[in-house]
């Protein structure tokens, strides 16, 4: 089995990455088992022996994830980004033409990565555990690189092909607006993530105001280095 | 002139083979044996730089530990300045052997596992930190003296009558011939046993075998060094000071110098690994092993689907 080269991967205009699993069948049963055992056991160990032990193979079993809860983290990122485009496909067959007829670009953005974010309900009271993995200094680079497959998804999703200049500005925005967001619904105890959904209008806004939305970068940043730098704390870490 | 002899000892004299003479250490042990003719029609294995038909090999390797059975840990202390000690420990820190409370005990069979140095780390852990007091360790050597210090150990250990250790003499090739069921072994590991194997494709079939599904096969072995500066560094040591330490602690250089001959022999990381995806295991990661030390030994695992 092969994981994906856990280094951060050159992004090119050109290339789209493909939509096929990177996991085996053996792992996606262990795995898939696994991530249901998270929202009452975390993104742990005991969450791993649990899945291995549910679909009939042993604790031992999980030797098979050399990065052991990292690669349950990763599993959620993997398939939870692979699913927007079945969402897209579902949405594509009703006869209506689905939730994002007549959506420009901007508006599809947007769709997308709502429903990412709220791919993540079931496990958001345990997902600061998962920011604090992914953290990690040996999981930094497989985590970016991860976020930056997320972004380059969403905007290829969207019907977004232009290739010119704004290319890597749109999914460094994208990559910042969606992990600050994310880190802000850690903390959401308003009804239904209406406070995510404000907040992550408020992150377009900006962009959209700003024009390009390059001098906007710096105050992601510090929000999210800042939350961020929070969460760790909050997870022991001494900085 | 004494420093002009050790200085050539020095020297790293790797591709130059040595015959070694009839003799025969491991990782650390040695014996004199009658040395068979060479059968040239027969399949052939290797033996240090030697070549040997493949059915003397086994009969060779079986006979070389007798003799060094009750200093065998002493001498591997020795050979390795104590590092493997530190590996067996990283092997051991991997697996994670053990099962919570309530969850159903492991069975481990650990291969070539001579006097039980990888059985009883095994048992610690599971037992230290897990608090699981009902896993089993189950040691196989196809050495009977290698066993039955393993015994002697067991006897003044803290396993002594809890039943979670026994011994078991065993090919590794062939251990349905000792009774070894298939699907019934949890975790199977063998540290510095497979160079001594006839076939290791062998040995990997009889423990895809004996594995229940889910199951880890785990092998601490000899391997390559990868970054060149160190490798030179780690051949100076390998191929000069361990025969010259073999020549003035037990006046025998030859016999060290087999060790470092198999390990030079031995297979590289890229094989091994192939071989146990051959066998029809997953194995993990993108490599399928975790070198230590830079290469100078490395863990391969694989998990039967
Ligand atoms: C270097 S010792 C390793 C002992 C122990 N695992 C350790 O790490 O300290 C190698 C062992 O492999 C055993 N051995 C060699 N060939 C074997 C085979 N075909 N089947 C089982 N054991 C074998 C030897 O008897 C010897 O005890």
């Amino acid at each position: 089995m092969r994981h994906r080269p856990s280094c951060i991967r050159s992004y090119h205009p050109y290339k789209h990455e493909s939509n096929s699993s990177p996991f085996n069948p053996t792992e996606e049963a262990v795995l898939a088992a696994s991530l249901r055992h998270v929202p009452t056991h975390g993104f742990t160990n005991a969450s791993l022996s649990l899945g291995a032990r549910e679909v009939g193979y042993l604790d031992i079993t999980v030797n098979l994830f050399p990065r052991g809860v990292f690669d349950l983290v990763n599993y959620h990122l993997v398939t939870k980004r692979l699913a927007l485009k079945k969402l897209l496909d579902i949405q594509a067959a009703k006869d209506d033409g689905g939730a994002l007829t007549g959506l420009g670009i901007g508006a599809r953005v947007r769709f997308l990565t709502l429903e990412r974010l709220m791919a993540n309900r079931p496990i958001i009271h345990r997902w600061q555990e998962a920011l604090a993995i992914m953290a990690q200094p040996s999981y930094v680079p497989a985590s970016i690189a991860e976020l930056a497959r997320l972004s380059d998804e969403i905007w290829f999703l969207a019907g977004d092909t232009s290739v010119d200049s704004s290319w890597y500005t749109k999914r460094a925005s994208l990559s910042m607006i969606y992990s600050s967001t994310e880190l802000f619904m850690t903390q959401d105890k308003s009804k239904a993530f209406a406070g995510t959904q404000k907040f992550l209008d408020r992150r377009f806004e900006d962009v959209r105001v700003v024009g390009r939305g390059i001098s906007n970068i710096g105050n992601y940043l510090d929000y999210t280095a800042h939350s961020f730098i929070n969460v760790l704390r909050s997870k022991g870490a001494k900085i | 002139m004494a420093s002009k002899t050790v200085w050539r000892t020095l020297q790293p004299r790797i591709p130059t083979p040595i015959r070694s003479q009839n003799a025969y250490r491991c990782f650390s042990c040695a014996v004199r044996h009658a040395q068979k003719e060479e059968q040239p029609s027969e399949r052939t294995t290797s033996f240090g730089f030697e070549t040997v038909a493949e059915s003397i090999k086994q009969s060779k390797v079986s006979s070389v530990f007798t003799s060094v059975a009750p200093s065998y840990d002493t001498m591997n202390d020795l050979m390795s300045l104590t590092i493997h000690r530190h590996w067996k420990r990283q092997f051991v820190q991997l697996l994670d052997p053990g099962t919570p409370r309530g969850a159903r005990p492991q069975t481990i069979l650990d291969i070539a596992g001579g006097t039980g140095d990888i059985a009883f780390r095994l048992l610690d852990h599971a037992t230290d930190l897990h608090a699981d007091h009902a896993s089993r360790v189950l040691v196989a050597d196809i050495n009977p003296a290698m066993l039955a210090a393993g015994r002697a150990r067991a006897a003044r250990s803290r396993y002594r009558d809890s039943g979670r250790l026994s011994f078991l003499e065993a090919n590794a090739e062939d251990l349905r011939a000792a009774g070894v069921a298939d699907a019934s072994v949890d975790l199977y590991t063998t540290a510095f046993g497979p160079r001594n194997f006839t076939s290791l494709a062998a040995a990997l079939r009889e423990a895809y075998r004996v594995l229940k599904p889910g199951g880890v096969f785990a092998m601490l072995e000899f391997a390559k060094v990868g970054n060149p500066a160190f490798n030179r560094l780690y051949k100076m040591w390998s191929f000069g000071v361990i025969p010259l330490m073999g020549q003035v602690v037990a006046g025998d250089r030859e016999s060290y110098a087999y060790l470092v001959e198999s390990v030079e022999r031995w297979k590289s990381q890229e094989e091994v690994a192939e071989l146990v995806r051959e066998a029809g295991f997953l194995v993990p990661g993108e490599k399928g092993w975790v070198d230590f030390t830079g290469g100078v030994v490395a863990v391969h695992r694989g998990v039967k689907p």
